[in-house]
């Protein structure tokens, strides 16, 4: 009983992370119909920013989030405005090769710039884990989860309530409506994919003193991404955060419950499935 | 016996019930106009026949085998061809290569094949254009081209969805014309058309549709002279 | 002049190996030949059929460790095993396909990537097979003789004929399917699935065969990779890299083209090897670069805008 309570804690607080990226990819699909495989290497700069400015600047990973999702916001929006833009009409084919490319170029430089080592960050104050409840959580763990949950709760807010939010959700639904009443859709498209850039890259800081880094770092996360995206169903923000929690917890209880060696398979098997049999998600509110 | 024997064809898509317990015969040899209003679901059965969406209950039987649970393919190769109300031609590959492709189906040799499909481009006085890029063509050429393309998997019977839409009127001319020729050649056909003058005049027999009904099937005259056709085209009043 | 071209191509990759003795030189051109094979195989789905694929290091890692396994444990000639690697990745291939091409356009390249993570993963904890992360070894190949001339495997020229040979076979095979109904029916697959199934085309049955013999030469350039390297572990076989950089090569020598594939490797592989000879880590910048070019300003790929610059088909 402990150790399923142990797991269902954990399961949550990386899930909630992993909800956070996922929440980025699914706005762009929503709103641009595209696969961005280039979505993990976002991830990735996010988690050398804040490793960078911890081990050169002493700056907290935490509080480094303010500048590295403004920052990666922009970088979002510039390769919308110089590289993507270009590409979407030619097709999602073309689109998803595309973004292939961009993935391994910016993975690539990252190995190059520096190297594929792993790296860790240890931070002072997380080195024993707090145990409420004679729960052991992990507490950069629990900062992240408390973040993520504020940032999403955010992105809930502007999505609903802001002018821009509600631009989103039209063009998303219907680009072809949005722009006739007066919707600019180009610049909807750049603002998504800057949005999408900047919530995975504040998840790669968030996750940055939880997990080993190195430039490939994105090829795991990506994919676990798909994985959350499709059980949501592409598109669905709310599907996405579900998502992620579902795939924390299929992971760790999998781990406990199945087996170590092979928690990372049922996920699959578990997009598979869904995929097949309900392609519009789990919970029914995704498009395919 | 009847070539297609369609009996209490439903197609619900979840609440919508898109055609209701519709059921016709088709004679060898016939020309069948299938008319309606819009959304009446003349498409839809159309779909259901040719295998591109599955009945929700009903019998299909042509020539006395089921077609129910096939495959568009396996409908093709069973004798039911099809064209697209809006054209969809393999835009990037030639006129010629278009044609053949669906010749392949009774023919793995290429060159008999490519013999075939510049044959049945014949038919359909579109040879000229063989080696022309399909995006190329004109609406009216793209609609030919699918008839062709259609023919070449020697059907016993022919669907054409809206052959005539957005055509002029020596275009209207052309296509009966080739409708008819098509019927001489031994090809049953049945047509979706909102031409009316053209319908009247190719078909022997047409049946109405109305939200998913049937509600007349008679030849031509009797059929506009209906009160109730009168009253779905044109509302309660004018009846 | 197509004929003169493949002639002439032909007898350079014959000739290749008396200019230099240099080992560096040689192993490059056994990996432009190896990612030829690979390239081409993938193209054959993914150029004429238009299904992108980003799962075919399942097929490539099945071959490797099937011929592995098949030698080390039951004394199989590798010979003989890289086929039984062809053959088992192509009949891995039928239940895959029948998955798989249930799902259109990118829904099908996620499912290709999750299936074949999931084959990764087995693999990687499957260890009374595979000997889990720890990988399998070969410490002698069993010598055979060719023509009564005794092949010695420790020198790389006969690899290099081997990887001729097999580029050769996997770019002849490319040409027949293009000329034949199988690659009529591959581009009308990848033109309009509803069309082509108008037409009669069984395209579930078109796709599932193309991925089938796709299959089958990427798993005989795994049983190539298992006897020229002499080692594999899950991660050398089995990754997620080794099927995009497949997808790379196709793309930017030209889909749905025959020499397409030995361009696209001859740029990109050349470039990232002496890079990596070069500096040690980030080798492929470049097919990251090339890709994004060549989607934007050239989709018909390098071969492909060559053959429009000089005017003619081939």
């Amino acid at each position: 009983m402990e150790s399923f309570v142990q797991s269902v804690v954990s399961g949550v607080l990386t899930g909630s992370l992993y909800a956070m990226i996922a929440v980025g990819l699914t706005i762009v699909f929503g709103v641009m119909r595209i696969i961005n495989l280039a979505h993990g290497e976002m991830v990735m700069l996010g988690m050398f920013g804040a490793y960078w400015s911890y081990t050169l600047l002493g700056l907290d990973p935490f509080l480094s989030i303010v500048v590295w999702a403004p920052v990666m916001f922009a970088a979002g929006m510039l390769i919308h405005r110089f590289l993507l833009k270009k590409i979407i009409p030619k097709g999602e084919l073309n689109t998803l090769l595309y973004t292939a490319g961009l993935s391994l170029l910016i993975a690539n430089l990252a190995l190059f710039f520096w190297t594929g080592d792993y790296r860790t960050l240890n931070l002072g104050y997380a080195v024993m884990p707090a145990r409420p409840f004679g729960i052991a959580v992990p507490i950069p763990l629990a900062i992240a989860f408390f973040m993520a949950i504020a940032i999403s709760t955010s992105l809930y807010f502007l999505l609903t309530q802001s002018d821009v939010g509600r631009a989103i959700r039209a063009t998303a639904q219907n680009p072809e409506s949005a722009a006739l009443m007066g919707v600019n859709v180009q610049r909807i498209q750049m603002i998504t994919f800057g949005l999408g850039t900047a919530l995975a890259a504040a998840g790669g800081v968030l996750l940055v003193p939880s997990l080993y880094l190195f430039p490939t770092v994105g090829e795991v996360l990506i994919v676990k991404c798909f994985v959350i995206v499709v059980l949501g169903g592409l598109g669905s923000v709310p599907g996405a955060i579900a998502g992620g929690i579902l795939l924390g917890l299929v992971e760790s209880l999998g781990a406990v419950y199945v087996s170590v060696a092979y928690k990372d398979t049922i996920g699959f098997v578990l997009f598979l499935l869904v995929l097949l049999f309900r392609p519009a998600g789990l919970f029914g509110v995704g498009r395919s | 016996m009847a070539l297609l024997e369609v009996s209490q064809l439903r197609k619900d898509f979840g609440g919508l019930r898109a055609v209701s317990d519709l059921s016709f015969q088709l004679k060898r040899g016939e020309i069948l106009g299938l008319i309606g209003p819009n959304g009446a679901g003349k498409t839809t059965v159309f779909n259901v026949i040719t295998g591109f969406l599955p009945p929700t209950s009903g019998r299909l039987l042509l020539e006395d085998e089921s077609l129910v649970g096939l495959k568009p393919h396996a409908v093709v190769k069973k004798g039911i061809a099809r064209t697209f109300q809006i054209v969809k031609p393999f835009r990037n590959l030639s006129v010629l290569e278009n044609v053949t492709l669906a010749a392949f189906l009774h023919e793995p040799n290429r060159s008999r094949a490519e013999a075939k499909a510049k044959a049945t481009l014949d038919r359909v006085q579109l040879c000229g254009k063989a080696k022309a890029n399909a995006a190329d063509l004109t609406l009216s050429e793209q609609k030919l081209l699918e008839i062709a393309r259609a023919l070449a998997t020697d059907p016993k019977i022919l669907f054409l969805d809206e052959p005539m839409s957005g055509l002029n009127p020596t275009e209207v001319e052309v296509s009966c014309e080739l409708v008819r020729r098509i019927r001489q050649d031994g090809i049953t056909v049945i047509l979706i058309e909102h031409h009316m003058k053209a319908i009247m005049n190719i078909s022997d027999r047409v049946i109405v549709l109305h939200h998913g009904v049937k509600i007349a099937d008679g030849t031509p005259q009797a059929v506009v002279q209906n009160r109730d056709v009168i009253t779905a085209y044109l509302g309660e009043r004018a009846a | 002049m197509t004929r003169l071209l493949a002639a002439a191509g032909i007898l350079v990759l014959l000739a290749a190996p008396l200019l230099t003795n240099n080992s560096f030189y040689q192993h490059l051109m056994i990996m432009v030949l190896f990612w030829t094979l690979l390239g081409a195989s993938w193209n054959l789905l993914g150029g004429y059929g238009g299904q992108v694929s980003f799962g075919h290091a399942a097929f490539l890692g099945i071959g490797a460790y099937v011929t592995m396994i098949f030698y080390l444990s039951l004394g199989l000639s590798p010979w003989l095993g890289m086929l039984a690697g062809g053959i088992i990745g192509a009949l891995f291939a039928l239940p895959i396909g029948l998955i798989c091409f249930r799902l259109r356009g990118p829904y099908f390249s996620l499912a290709t990537l999750a299936v074949a993570e999931i084959v990764r993963l087995v693999a990687l904890n499957w260890e009374q097979l595979t000997a889990g992360p720890m990988g399998l070894l070969i410490t002698t190949l069993p010598p055979i003789s060719f023509g009564g001339m005794a092949i010695n495997w420790e020198s790389k020229l006969p690899f290099y004929y081997l990887a001729v040979a097999l580029a050769l076979f996997a770019m002849g095979l490319t040409y027949l399917v293009s000329r034949s109904r199988l690659g009529a029916y591959l581009l009308a697959v990848r033109e309009d699935i509803d069309c082509a199934e108008a037409a009669g085309i069984d395209t579930v049955r078109t796709r599932v065969v193309a991925l089938a013999l796709s299959a089958f030469i990427v798993g005989l350039a795994g049983g190539f990779y298992s006897l020229y390297f002499r080692y594999v572990d899950p991660d050398a076989v089995f990754a997620i890299s080794l099927s995009v950089e497949m997808v790379f090569i196709a793309v930017v020598g030209g889909l749905a083209t025959t020499p397409g594939p030995i361009v696209g490797a001859l740029v990109l592989v050349t470039i990232a090897e002496i890079f990596r000879e070069r500096f040690q880590a980030g080798h492929l910048i470049f097919y990251g670069l090339f890709m994004m070019v060549v989607i934007r300003y050239m989709p018909e790929g390098i071969w492909g805008r060559l053959r429009l610059l000089l005017g003619r088909q081939g």
